[in-house]
């Protein structure tokens, strides 16, 4: 399929720019309310109560407890609110690129769900894809980062 | 308390700053790639890739253009290409299942970095992981049978 080629000019950089600066305030307006709701959590018995009840699932993917919140959001919400957990809980390389891989391959499972079904796929069998695919490479980055 | 609303006014910003320096830059590239026709070249260049999928040449390029804009412009491209060239169902379907395990993969790979993660890796788990699956799913899907009847079908109208 080809399309008409269009030609490059100072409208090229400005949607571009119109779409970087998009994209960040998407992710501004959730990561910022997100980091004050952890912050604020950090500093009381909640967070470290979540972190204790988790902590047992996610030590299989070498995540600490709290890393359970990071998931739960980018699933429920999307990417930015789990970037926003993350950014705020301070983890290391290693967690940051576990959750990062499980993330890419499972997020925002109420709208994309929504767009997979649309096209025809069943919604169990696209979530089992993708949980499976991110419970698998939590697993694999664990033993093969240090 | 005070200390705990700095905390978190510092630290959120700085998160924001830090993602901005590289998704904007990466967005004006991206536009750039668009208007000079080099993400069309680049689509119609690894079209021909699908084939060990099963797939018709021409359904390379939604593919392609899912994977490296996103699901939502990319489900615009898909729906597009399966009315203008009549992309059988299966290909949908492999196309959608390719899809909803890797797309947009340089800016989220590229926000991932930012704070803090590996991208070369999250890149190259991300398109072998999808791309074994989607050929898993080619020998899986025969014909149209795993089809829903009610599902699909009417939104090529």
């Amino acid at each position: 399929m080809q399309k008409a080629r269009k030609i490059l000019s100072q409208d090229t950089l400005k949607r571009g720019l119109a779409a970087g600066v998009d994209v960040t305030w998407q992710l501004a307006k959730i990561i910022i309310p997100i980091y004050f709701i952890v912050t604020f959590l950090k500093h009381t018995p909640a967070l470290d109560i979540v972190s204790n009840l988790f902590s047992p699932l996610m030590r299989l993917f070498g995540l600490p407890g709290k890393a359970a919140i990071v998931l739960v959001l980018g699933n429920v919400v999307n990417l930015y609110a789990a970037i926003g957990a993350m950014v705020s809980l301070s983890l290391s390389y290693k967690e940051l690129t576990v959750l990062a891989i499980m993330l890419s391959f499972c997020h925002s499972l109420p709208v994309e769900t929504a767009l997979a079904k649309k096209i025809g796929l069943s919604a169990v069998n696209v979530i089992a894809v993708r949980a499976g695919l991110a419970i698998l490479s939590g697993l694999a980055f664990n033993l093969m980062l240090q | 308390m005070l200390s705990i609303l700095k905390e978190a006014a510092v630290g959120s910003f700085l998160s924001v700053k830090q993602i901005a320096f590289i998704v904007i830059p990466l967005m004006v590239f991206m536009e750039i790639l668009k208007d000079a026709g080099i993400l069309d070249k680049v689509a119609n260049l690894f079209s021909p890739v699908v084939k060990i999928y099963g797939m018709k040449k021409e359904s390379g390029f939604p593919l392609v253009i899912g994977i490296i804009i996103g699901l939502s412009y990319g489900a615009g491209v898909i729906f597009r290409s399966a009315r203008d060239d009549k992309l059988p169902k299966k290909d949908l379907y492999l196309i959608t299942y390719f899809l909803v395990c890797a797309h947009a993969v340089f800016e989220d790979t590229a926000i991932f970095m930012a704070i803090g993660a590996s991208g070369i890796l999250l890149l190259v788990t991300r398109l072998i992981a999808a791309a074994f699956f989607t050929y898993l799913a080619s020998r899986l899907i025969k014909s149209e049978t795993l089809i829903k009847s009610d599902t699909g079908g009417n939104m090529l109208d």
